[in-house]
């Protein structure tokens, strides 16, 4: 399969991804187990989320932004079958926060906001070591971040991939409309 | 919004393809070999090249080189010559207007209206200037991937060529199936292959 199909056939995956870290993040507060690293890490979802429905020309997008929203238009848009195609995302691991947007088709992120680091406030431009070592620092910032994503889709995945994911009908206990409480699910 | 801004925006492709093992003598030689070609003072539509990433005037690598560590970082520079399409339509009416003047013609034929869009097309991209725009690139040498500073696909295609003509070798845009199949060990792919769309209503 060549990459344009991978991207229009599979797409499915990177939405799923997202639909099961918005329950995870839900379930315990924002903290996730991340078994890769032993550790809890914090994972929110906040200000922005995009969903989507359909496909083609049939294709419906649903916005939802605001500062301290609950997205409780995108838990409807859940319910209706619409799945989460970006969000803006939290994520806390070893004291550092990191802010960005996750486009689920082609796993692009978007304005990611690492962590201040010491070395950025003070590197000087005209040292050539200083130099290096701020690119360093702001190159293992940009790669944690996505070191951290693969360990979470890597969660996701062994999940999906097993007959612990859910079958159709089965709400992933996100909207006031669930019936089943996050017990339901207590495999995810 | 690149390597080096507050914030970035980036996509990740995977290296495919075997490297020599006198890898940076190696990418010197390419990356020489394709550095970043001033078109100011030429009438060239298009230049695209790599620069330093602390400044796209630094085609040279003096001010950051490209080998950071177990890293290659670097920019992907782009200028490009062209033309608005109202300008373009404007002295293309403006040149059929005279033109039938001069012959005393009610009407230009298909093929001189094809030639005289293409004359001031040339007659325009001479008269513009190049614009500038610059992407960075990350590659970890150690697992072979690259971040991408850029979410345009154009940009992203342009990138996609040059990397190989530099370098010789392809890359991959990691799209989730293809970061699931790197991240699951080889007994769950056949299940990865067969997984369908949930549905959650």
């Amino acid at each position: 399969m060549d990459l344009v199909d991978l991207i229009e056939e599979k797409s499915f995956l990177g939405q799923d991804f997202l639909t099961w870290l918005w329950f995870k993040s839900e379930e315990r507060g924002g903290a996730v187990l991340v078994p890769a690293i032993g550790q809890d890490i914090q994972v929110f979802f906040e200000k922005h989320m995009l969903l989507e429905y359909g496909a083609g020309e049939a294709r419906e997008n649903l916005v939802c932004r605001g500062l301290l929203t609950e997205l409780k238009e995108a838990r409807a848009g859940l319910a209706l079958g619409k799945k989460p195609e970006q969000a803006r995302l939290r994520l806390q691991r070893d004291e550092q926060e990191w802010s960005l947007t996750l486009k689920a088709r082609l796993f692009e992120l978007q304005s990611v906001r690492p962590p201040k680091t010491e070395s950025g406030a003070e590197a000087d431009a005209d040292d050539p070591l200083a130099a290096e070592g701020l690119l360093l620092d702001q190159i293992g910032l940009y790669e944690t971040a996505v070191r951290t994503i693969d360990q979470l889709f890597r969660m996701f995945l062994e999940i999906r991939c097993s007959t612990a994911w859910p079958g159709v009908g089965q709400n992933p206990g996100l909207g006031p409309q669930t019936v089943a409480g996050p017990g339901r699910y207590a495999e995810w | 919004m690149g390597l080096l801004a507050r914030s970035a925006s980036f996509v990740r492709y995977a290296v495919e393809g075997d490297l020599p093992e006198n890898f940076w003598e190696f990418a010197a030689e390419r990356i020489a070999a394709h550095s970043f070609r001033d078109i100011d003072e030429t009438y060239d539509e298009r230049s695209v090249g790599w620069v330093s990433v602390a400044s796209m005037f630094d085609a040279e690598f003096s001010r950051a080189p490209y080998a950071v560590g177990d890293h290659l970082v670097m920019s992907m520079r782009i200028d490009e010559r062209k033309v608005a399409a109202g300008i373009l339509r404007k002295f293309c009416l403006k040149e059929e207007e005279r033109l039938k003047t001069a012959r005393q013609v009610p009407k230009l034929s298909r093929a001189q209206k094809g030639e005289i869009k293409e004359n001031m097309q040339l007659m325009l991209l001479k008269k513009s200037l190049p614009a500038p725009a610059v992407y960075d690139l990350c590659w970890n040498l150690a697992d072979n991937t690259i971040l991408f500073f850029s979410g345009n696909q154009k940009a992203q295609e342009s990138f996609e060529e040059l990397f190989r003509q530099t370098f010789e070798v392809g890359v991959m845009l990691q799209v989730p199936y293809l970061v699931a199949e790197h991240l699951l060990p080889a007994e769950q792919r056949q299940a990865l292959a067969e997984v369908e769309p949930a549905v959650f209503v």
